[in-house]
């Protein structure tokens, strides 16, 4: 295996549903050998089209959309990524899109820039990746690619560049015009796999001359050498222009476009071109680590294999051999036989068995370099660890989880599917730390976390397909918090001295408010008043205290207990009773502290056609929303609120009927803040009466 | 009894002003300052000092993303909250601001009316003060002022503009630069913001407490925040 990193392309195909993705991977993979039949989709309409992809990996024996298959093209290696079929900010979404250099933006020459591809090109933007556009279905009824060029710019604000004009439309699609080399080119045999060039078609040919002068007259925006040679009128040569391109594209001022059918096999092995000339390599992006000695402060990695090896794992799967640990290396290299440390556990771990995934096959290799992809066996890990060389202290993902702030009962349907769950809750939760799971004591119920109403569902719905696992799930639920606003003192006696071995112990001391830290203790007694080998049980009788608080029986956050006296007894006093007594103080404090409900407030931005932005700020503003701030952009307009995540469910049906289904949301969760006064009464005679039904 | 220091440190009464509600209803306010020199700064260091008192803000920027508008406002929150060592609550400003964007050629007084009605018909957000900042001065802003002031004056508002001068041009007869002046007689108040050395200084041009002859007031050219002489 030769280490070129400059032919190394690590690549996503982004795009709306139903807009080609599969066809576009499968033809990828045909035309660089690494399958040797098409299988089609089924479903004309496209309905179920992604289903389709899933019977049909089911059917090959092969995953195509692995987390990340290798093929090869004009002597460079691409690695494609699977990019994650939900579109919600979640820390899974993150990790992938990390792992790209570059990606391909698939859109549909009919359907044009849809919402979802939107919030695609979204994601792209906040991860600042350099991607080239591919306008497929070209041979649909209605096609339109300079309408969905159009659209590019102005929904999505790209400085989207036509690579190429299409020679016939629709049904009459046969080749495209290359606007670089001028020349027009088809594709002729049963796959399209024989690509013939021939001149450009006469009545093309003004069209392709005014489109080539935008397409260089765009792309000397990057280039002093394009721009000279246009001033002197020398000859514009193909290399000019692709590397003139190539700059725009990187630093993600242009957006060069393609066109063609996947599904015709049309356009396909261009858009290979592309990917290679177009596209980064590794070394073309600069990734940061972040330094945990120093705070997280980002660090930048240096691709050089000498260096000690920094590497991410991203994605785990369920091969036949055990798991699997997709990983990207960013720094040094990985080789087999070396030991490294993984910065979450701190465990040291010897690399058995490295591979490189093929589409079908996997094939063992001895060492992985920085900017490439491989997989490892037999490593106990999640999805997101960081590998290091021994020494580093550096991490490729932030160490801060957010708490999860909603939650679900499950229940399995049958005994096959309460297998299959605690199967599918495994895995998940490895590759999730945002999603939790656990069994409610009280109840029994298996109750799933999570970071919003989709990210839950997203899980429901993976257990039905990935483990088919049926589960009945209940209604979700806020996770609310308990905590107090003032200082407190507490003075408690824990007395037990009739009959039997006496109980006796005496804990005094404040409670008060603390900010960004769930719970505190500091001990400040003097002169033994408790002895000192008590002093952990009282830690331990406040700490039990915090997981129900007294109000409302919600996990109690941001208190700090100071004990500055208490009294013990020779015989009677131990453990127990310090830590009962140390209870009875948290519940004696607590009353007076004045204690509060917070809520889980989400940020919420709804992009909305500007006509609707009147009706959206009301939908908001009914759900307690405070809307912060409205942009506008063209057609468009970005709202942006602050929302309670209990009033945001069944946010998007309504959403969309309001809208005409041309508005869509992005959430996440921002802070916890104060239940209002009315609310929190409703909360407290809700849990009155649900405590009432219990008994 | 910090917040009221800077209550009474606000930028108008600086530079002499009685009370800082200076502009009438319907009334409007101007900074001028060449690019750069910190109008943004100035205007938001007005909205705080207005945000604070509980009085609701709307700023529209015609030029900047609402990201960016923000970060001026966290920065001039942190910079008060660290010159004055106070605990106020960035969360307690927040409802009383409201940050609306718009592209330069997409905005007009009409859009802005129904905006407006949007937001306080279905009662969610009731500005007290409007600032307005990256619109251009020529003539064809004058001709819609006047509509704008009917708005302001029917939603009992006042407005602050951002009035970009440039370098090259001549001061008109009253001090004021060229294409401002023309425009100077719908505003009460006009304040500009001039650069001398390492120093920006802050000069009342028209609407100025008579009493005070020359306020010295500086701008930090590090923070763009207020400082005394």
């Amino acid at each position: 295996m030769e280490h070129d990193i400059q032919k190394v392309r690590n690549i996503g195909i982004s795009a709306h549903i139903d807009s080609g993705k599969t066809t576009i991977t499968e033809r990828v993979l045909f035309y660089t050998k690494r399958i040797h039949a098409i299988h089609d989709v089924k479903g004309k309409d496209g309905i179920g089209a992604t289903m389709d992809s899933m019977e049909l990996e089911k059917e090959r024996g092969i995953t195509i959309a692995s987390a990340a298959t290798y093929c090869s093209w004009q002597g460079y290696e691409i690695n494609i990524i699977d990019t994650p079929g939900h579109v919600d900010f979640t820390i899974e979404v993150e990790r992938s899109l990390r792992v790209l250099d570059g990606a391909i933006l698939v859109l549909c020459s009919v359907g044009g820039v849809q919402s979802q591809s939107i919030t695609v090109d979204m994601q792209m933007k906040r991860y600042k990746i350099p991607c080239i556009a591919f306008i497929n279905k070209c041979d649909r009824s209605g096609a339109n690619p300079l309408r969905v060029i159009d659209q590019l710019k102005e929904k999505l604000g790209h400085n989207a560049i036509a690579m190429q004009i299409p020679i016939g439309i629709e049904a009459d699609f046969t080749g495209i015009v290359d606007l670089v080399s001028m020349k027009a080119i088809y594709f002729d045999g049963d796959k399209g796999e024989n690509i013939r060039t021939e001149d450009i078609p006469e009545n093309l040919l003004a069209e392709a001359m005014e489109k080539r002068e935008e397409l260089i007259d765009a792309a000397s925006m990057y280039s002093d050498e394009l721009t000279e040679a246009i001033l002197e009128e020398k000859e514009i040569t193909e290399h000019l222009i692709v590397d003139a391109v190539r700059k725009g594209t990187l630093t993600r001022e242009m957006t060069p476009v393609f066109i063609g059918s996947a599904y015709k096999n049309k356009g396909v092995q261009p858009l290979l071109d592309a990917v290679v000339n177009l596209l980064p390599c590794p070394r073309d992006v600069q990734n940061e680590a972040l330094d945990m000695e120093k705070n997280e402060t980002p660090v930048i990695m240096d691709s050089n294999p000498e260096k000690p090896v920094v590497a991410l794992a991203f994605k785990l799967e369920d091969a036949q051999y055990g798991q699997l640990t997709y990983i990207r290396v960013y720094q040094g290299a990985l080789a087999k036989g070396s030991s490294v440390i993984n910065i979450r556990s701190g465990k040291k771990i010897k690399i058995g068995r490295l591979v490189r995934m093929h589409a079908d096959q996997m094939e063992d290799i001895e060492a992985i370099p920085a900017g490439y992809i491989g997989a490892l066996f037999g490593i106990d890990c999640i999805s997101g660890d960081t590998f290091v060389a021994p020494g580093l202290n550096l991490s490729m993902t932030s160490m801060f989880v957010p708490n999860p702030v909603i939650s679900l009962a499950i229940a399995p349907k049958n005994n096959e599917a309460r297998i299959n769950m605690s199967k599918a809750l495994g895995r998940f939760t490895k590759e999730d730390p945002t999603f939790r799971t656990y069994v409610d004591d009280e109840t029994n119920d298996t109750i799933i976390e999570g970071m919003g109403e989709l990210h839950l569902e997203v899980y429901v719905e993976r257990m039905r397909r990935e483990y088919s696992a049926e589960v009945t799930t209940g209604k979700p639920r806020v996770a609310y918090r308990e905590t107090i606003t003032r200082m407190a003192e507490f003075n408690y006696i824990h007395k037990k001295q009739t009959g039997g071995a006496g109980q006796y112990g005496r804990v005094a001391g404040y409670m008060e408010p603390v900010a960004d830290e769930n719970f505190v203790f500091e001990n400040k007694i003097v002169g033994g008043k408790i002895p000192s080998q008590f002093i952990a049980s009282c830690e331990k009788g406040f700490r039990n205290c915090l997981a129900k608080g007294p109000k409302m029986g919600f996990p109690v956050t941001g208190v700090k207990i100071v004990i500055n006296d208490g009294a013990s007894h020779s015989v009677d006093s131990s453990e127990m009773a310090f830590q009962a007594a140390a209870r009875g103080a948290f519940l004696e404090g607590y009353a007076r502290a004045r204690a509060v409900i917070h809520e889980p407030i989400m940020k919420v931005v709804v992009e909305t056609p500007a006509e609707f932005q009147g009706s959206v700020m009301g939908l908001l503003n009914q759900r307690r929303g405070m809307i912060i701030s409205c942009q506008d952009e063209g057609t468009l307009c970005a709202i942006e609120a602050q929302v309670p995540l209990v009033e945001m469910f069944g946010f998007s049906t309504v959403l969309r009927s309001s809208t005409q289904g041309k508005a869509q949301f992005t959430m996440e969760f921002a802070i916890y803040k104060q239940v209002p006064q009315s609310i929190a009464e409703e909360l407290i005679e809700q849990a009155a009466k649900e405590k009432k039904n219990a008994a | 009894m910090i917040k009221k220091d800077f209550i009474l440190n606000n930028p108008l009464k600086l530079i002499g002003y009685k009370t800082e509600d200076i502009i009438p209803e319907g009334g409007f306010g101007a900074v001028l300052a060449r690019a750069g020199v910190g109008k943004t700064a100035f205007l938001v260091q007005i909205a705080m000092s207005a945000l604070l008192r509980g009085k609701n803000v709307l700023h529209i920027s015609l030029d900047n993303p609402v990201d960016k508008v923000n970060l001026w406002y966290k920065e001039v929150f942190n910079n008060l909250v660290k010159q004055y060592k106070t605990d106020w609550l960035w969360e307690n400003i927040l409802p009383h601001r409201f940050i609306m964007t718009f592209k330069v050629e997409g905005f007009s007084v009409p859009k802005l009316e129904e905006r407006l009605t949007d937001l306080t018909g279905q009662n969610i957000f009731s500005p007290h003060m409007l600032i307005i900042d990256g619109l251009s001065f020529d003539e064809s802003t004058r001709k819609s002022l006047p509509d704008l002031k009917a708005i302001a004056k029917k939603h009992s508002m006042h407005v602050w503009f951002a009035v970009r001068i440039h370098r090259h041009e001549q001061q008109g007869p009253d001090n004021m630069p060229a294409p401002f002046s023309k425009l100077a007689d719908l505003f009460d108040v006009a304040i500009q913001l001039k650069p001398e050395g390492k120093e920006i200084h802050v000069r009342s041009l028209k609407g100025s407490a008579k009493t005070v002859k020359h306020p010295a007031l500086l701008l930090d050219p590090s923070t763009m925040m207020i400082k005394n002489s």
